[in-house]
């Protein structure tokens, strides 16, 4: 009896040794902080405030991250981190970003290339439009004097009488989103159609009718790669960041199995 | 022998004590104390240290644009704050100069409480004018490293705008640091003795001797607004000018002579001249003029004299002395424009002062500026038409004439960017009026209204609510704000210089957010210019001034006037056209004013007896605010005379342009949420423009005023 007693009592010791043995606690209570983490936290510093920060700020900023970190390891002690939804959406953060950071390599010229290629509407340089224009104002019964006028002009070269425009007579190489803002929109949008040195309309903005004389339009134009070299490299890595989310998400979500109720009303 | 040395010694003694007594009365009097300005001798002036800041940055690649000699409407805001206004920081705004910027170029930015603000169209120039005094410190309160964030008076402060605590909740506490906690932080002086005191003195840098100030943090935060402005800055498209508020008060009743100053150059002093160097606007004016001497241009740019109660146009200097000539061609050479209306209402004219405007009572704001409780701004001196009146007055008494100013518009925004669309509005101050419940639009509900009466009670406001039909609204004053506020330049182009000259030489109108673009030139042979011909803005800059000039008498022809206003094709149509008039009766000096509609829609004429167009029948749908699409022109254009002119009589012309009536931002807040209107506010506003005038010169009279008890030291000296 006392012998089992005994084996019960040296079994129960040994698990206790073993337990203590497996958990060093001391260690979990240690803060290392490296040298880099103070210095850049420090020349963070300066950038915000504008000096060097004196001994005690220096202090400080080191006291901050300890007790930071003291007070985060106590909460991931009582579970906090759980159902929080700013943390769920920061560590979210921290893969992506992970994600986003393992092609930091420059792109060969090759890469570069067919991106271009495949985006090139981004690079495209807008047409550009030089006109001319006689205006009638819709305060004064602006369409059929315009029709007249257009008629007029066309048929012979006798003076129109038109009313002058808030904005001017000439507009020189403005591309179709200035128009836009001069004019109105839907003016804008008839310039695909004209042609060169000859009156066309009337078109209408928002301010009346006008007639309008093309002098000049420079064609919009996709540039040569090596104009736009430095902005298509950072489409690229751009790029290249969003997608690598993207397809990790997708290689990984056929892991998962969404529960979701389908019946919820709200 | 004894009574000869007796009489000597008061022959010697009494000249003696009669020269101390007149030295020690002059001292007193004019107070200037000899010895002290010997020891002055030994100071330098901080202020007016310059510093380049200009940045490397490559070549734009766009083209430059033409020099347009008939000059352009540009539309921009010059006053806008950030992060680093003391009170920005308060209201939970994060967003720095760079992002304002961006905004006005037409990205879209973040308000503090998460929404985008997006412009519709960008604008052409912008300038970041945060509060001078206390430039960045309390962004450095809030951060828990810095020294000073350890001081008691920065504790309230301390990690204020972290993330988890930009929340609508934390008002209450926000409304109290502003209120109480700030004001006692930053009056705190070292004692005489510190080092940082002597250096105060030594640099004329008062604010060094606050203990609640960090010269270093401050300069900091001046120099990132000044590279911000810099790089943004993109000649012939865009246009960034260095700036900040000058933002000082009368003492006792608060009344607000807050200006905004901007530079036109990439070099700007070390620091910003604020409200601790002097409260008195005169001083500010002697530091522009400092600058100038070392060939820097400033202007600066009052605002808010609505909430002056009556001191922004005073009738005597800020210390009280007699207006006079010196007086009045400073203050005009260094704040040639004034601005007219903004977010906290529009300082045109009030309907007191105005009884016969039947547009008078338009966006009045009749609060001092940050009076806590709100305490009641007295119109007479806080508006602008009053003061140009009050401006003949002074020069009809030969004091000289400081009230002859032009006119710009712009927003005070505090959270980096404007608000100017009736339909899409945020006020101005971040998370104190971002929602609608808030700033009184729509009822609010149970734990609203507790949340609000904690704050105002911080606020030091007992009434906090009304209740109406609808439920328990705010009635804080943020009703009394509204979406408004552009700066309207005609220049060549768009450069800094360009436009910077604009505003010098007046040549500028405001806007109540729409883009209204007016043209004005008066002379006296414009009605000989044809009004449909192309030649027409050349002709009548060959024939005429345009507006911010004066215009000299020719004998005693009667003047035209030629106005021409375009609509905002993104806004309503345009319902009239009217110039306001303000002269002096050449017997007593006695102001008058007469508005007249000059130009009407669809169409119609002025009816000659009563000065007005006839109602052109737009209408505004209040259930869901469209509006009549028959009604209202895209432009008019006209030239008056004066039915009244009299050619002795000093006076002055400005337009208004008056749109067709529209929703107003709390009527559209309502709608958007299910409610109807608030009964106790208009439902509509009238969108408009004003010119700056154009001052008619009669021949000079030689009529002198003599005041009761003798002839007038005032004079042409």
């Amino acid at each position: 009896m006392k012998a089992k007693i005994f084996i019960f009592f040296s079994i129960g010791l040994l698990v206790y040794l073993i337990d203590i043995g497996l958990n060093p606690d001391d260690n979990a209570k240690n803060i290392y902080i490296s040298d880099q983490e103070i210095t850049s936290l420090i020349s963070a510093w300066k950038s915000q405030v504008g000096r060097n920060p004196t001994e005690d700020e220096i202090a400080r900023i080191i006291n901050n991250l300890i007790e930071e970190e003291i007070l985060y390891r106590e909460a991931l002690l009582l579970g906090l981190d759980k159902e929080d939804r700013i943390i769920k959406r920061r560590l979210a953060q921290k893969i992506t970003f992970l994600k986003q950071e393992t092609l930091t390599d420059k792109p060969s010229n090759e890469a570069l290339i067919n991106f271009y290629e495949l985006n090139k509407n981004n690079y495209y340089i807008q047409p550009t439009f030089s006109f001319t224009h006689y205006y009638f104002s819709a305060e004064n019964n602006s369409k059929a004097r315009s029709n007249a006028a257009i008629k007029l002009i066309l048929s012979s070269s006798s003076k129109i009488k038109s009313d002058p425009f808030f904005l001017g007579k000439n507009f020189i190489d403005k591309t179709k989103d200035e128009i836009s803002r001069n004019f109105g929109k839907f003016f804008s949008s008839n310039f695909n159609e004209i042609s060169l040195d000859q009156w066309s309309g009337p078109f209408k903005s928002s301010f009346g009718h006008h007639i309008v004389l093309l002098k000049d339009s420079k064609p919009g134009y996709f540039p040569l790669i090596t104009e736009v070299l430095n902005q298509v490299e950072v489409d690229l890595l751009a790029a290249q960041k969003e997608s690598a989310v993207t397809t990790y998400i997708d290689q990984i979500k056929s892991e998962y199995k969404i529960i979701i109720n389908p019946d919820l009303e709200f | 022998m004894k009574k000869n040395t007796y009489i000597r010694k008061i022959l010697i003694g009494t000249p003696l004590i009669f020269i101390i007594v007149l030295g020690l009365i002059f001292v007193d009097v004019y107070d200037s104390r000899p010895i002290l300005n010997l020891f002055k001798k030994t100071q330098s002036d901080s202020a007016l240290q310059l510093v380049d800041y200009s940045v490397d940055k490559p070549a734009s690649s766009k083209a430059m644009p033409a020099v347009n000699p008939e000059r352009n409407a540009y539309f921009g805001d010059v006053h806008v704050h950030t992060k680093y206004s003391f009170d920005a920081y308060v209201f939970g705004v994060t967003a720095s100069p760079d992002d304002a910027y961006n905004y006005a170029k037409g990205q879209g930015i973040s308000h503090p409480l998460g929404y985008e603000m997006k412009l519709r169209e960008p604008l052409d120039f912008y300038s970041v004018t945060d509060h001078g005094f206390y430039m960045g410190m309390i962004q450095a309160y809030a951060d828990t490293s810095t020294d000073i964030s350890q001081e008691d008076f920065a504790k309230p402060f301390n990690n204020l705008n972290r993330p988890e605590n930009l929340n609508v909740e934390s008002a209450a506490e926000r409304s109290n640091i502003f209120s109480s906690v700030l004001a006692n932080a930053i009056i705190q002086p070292n004692p005489w003795w510190h080092p940082d005191t002597l250096k105060a003195w030594f640099t004329k840098n008062t604010q060094r001797a606050l203990n609640s100030f960090d010269y270093d943090i401050h300069k900091s935060a001046w120099s990132d607004i000044a590279r911000s402005a810099n790089e943004h800055n993109d000649p012939g498209h865009f246009t960034a000018f260095i700036g900040y508020e000058f933002t000082t008060s009368t003492d006792t009743e608060g009344g607000n002579l807050h200006r905004n100053v901007i530079f036109n150059s990439s070099i700007a002093s070390i620091r910003p001249w604020t409200r601790i160097d002097s409260l008195n606007p005169e001083d500010l004016w002697t530091w522009q003029d400092g600058l100038r001497d070392k060939g820097i241009d400033t202007i600066s740019m009052p605002h808010n004299s609505n909430g002056s109660n009556g001191q922004m146009f005073e009738m005597e200097t800020f210390k009280g002395n007699a207006i006079n000539r010196a007086y009045a061609e400073k203050r005009m050479r260094n704040e040639p424009i004034v601005e007219i209306t903004q977010v906290k209402g529009t300082s045109d004219t009030h309907p007191l002062l105005s009884p016969d405007d039947e547009w008078a009572d338009f966006e009045i704001m009749d609060k001092r500026v940050g009076s806590r409780p709100p305490t009641y701004s007295k119109p007479s001196g806080s508006y602008v038409r009053q003061a140009y009146q009050d401006g003949l007055t002074l020069d009809f008494t030969k004091q000289g004439n400081p009230y002859k100013f032009g006119l710009i518009g712009s927003t005070d925004t505090h959270t980096g960017a404007g608000s100017f669309d009736e339909s899409n509005y945020w006020s101005k101050v971040g998370l104190l009026d971002g929602r609608p419940s808030n700033r009184g639009s729509v009822p609010l509900n149970q734990a609203q209204g507790k949340l609000l009466e904690e704050y105002m009670s911080a606020f030091n406001q007992p009434v906090s609510t009304v209740e109406l039909d609808q439920g328990s609204y705010a009635n804080t004053g943020f009703t009394q704000w509204g979406a408004s506020g552009l700066a309207g330049a005609w220049a060549e182009e768009n450069t800094r210089d360009s436009i910077f000259k604009a505003f010098k030489r007046k040549e500028t109108f405001a806007t109540t957010g729409s883009r209204i673009a007016v043209r004005f030139f008066a002379g006296y042979d414009l009605s000989s210019i044809d009004l449909n011909a192309d030649s027409l803005v050349s002709e009548a800059y060959a024939k005429g001034v345009t507006m911010g000039s004066d215009l000299m008498n020719e004998g005693n022809k009667a003047p035209d006037f030629l106005v021409w206003a375009q609509r905002d094709k993104n806004g309503a149509a345009l319902q009239r056209i009217q110039i306001i008039k303000g002269w002096i009766d050449m017997n007593s000096g006695t102001p008058h004013e007469e508005v007249y509609d000059v130009a009407c829609s669809d169409g119609m004429s002025v009816d000659p007896i009563s000065n007005r167009c006839p109602d052109n029948g737009a209408r505004v749908n209040i259930n869901d605010c469209s509006i009549s699409q028959d009604a209202g022109a895209s432009e008019l254009k006209t030239v008056w005379n004066d039915p009244d002119f009299d050619s002795s009589a000093k006076s002055f012309y400005y337009v208004r342009v008056l749109e067709n009536p529209t929703c107003r931002w709390s009527t559209w807040d309502a709608i958007k949420a299910g409610f109807k209107p608030r009964e106790d506010l208009h439902e509509t506003i009238q969108e408009r423009a004003w010119s700056s005038p154009i001052w008619y010169v009669p021949a000079a009279s030689d009529i002198t005023v003599i005041p009761l008890g003798g002839s007038i030291a005032i004079g042409d000296s």
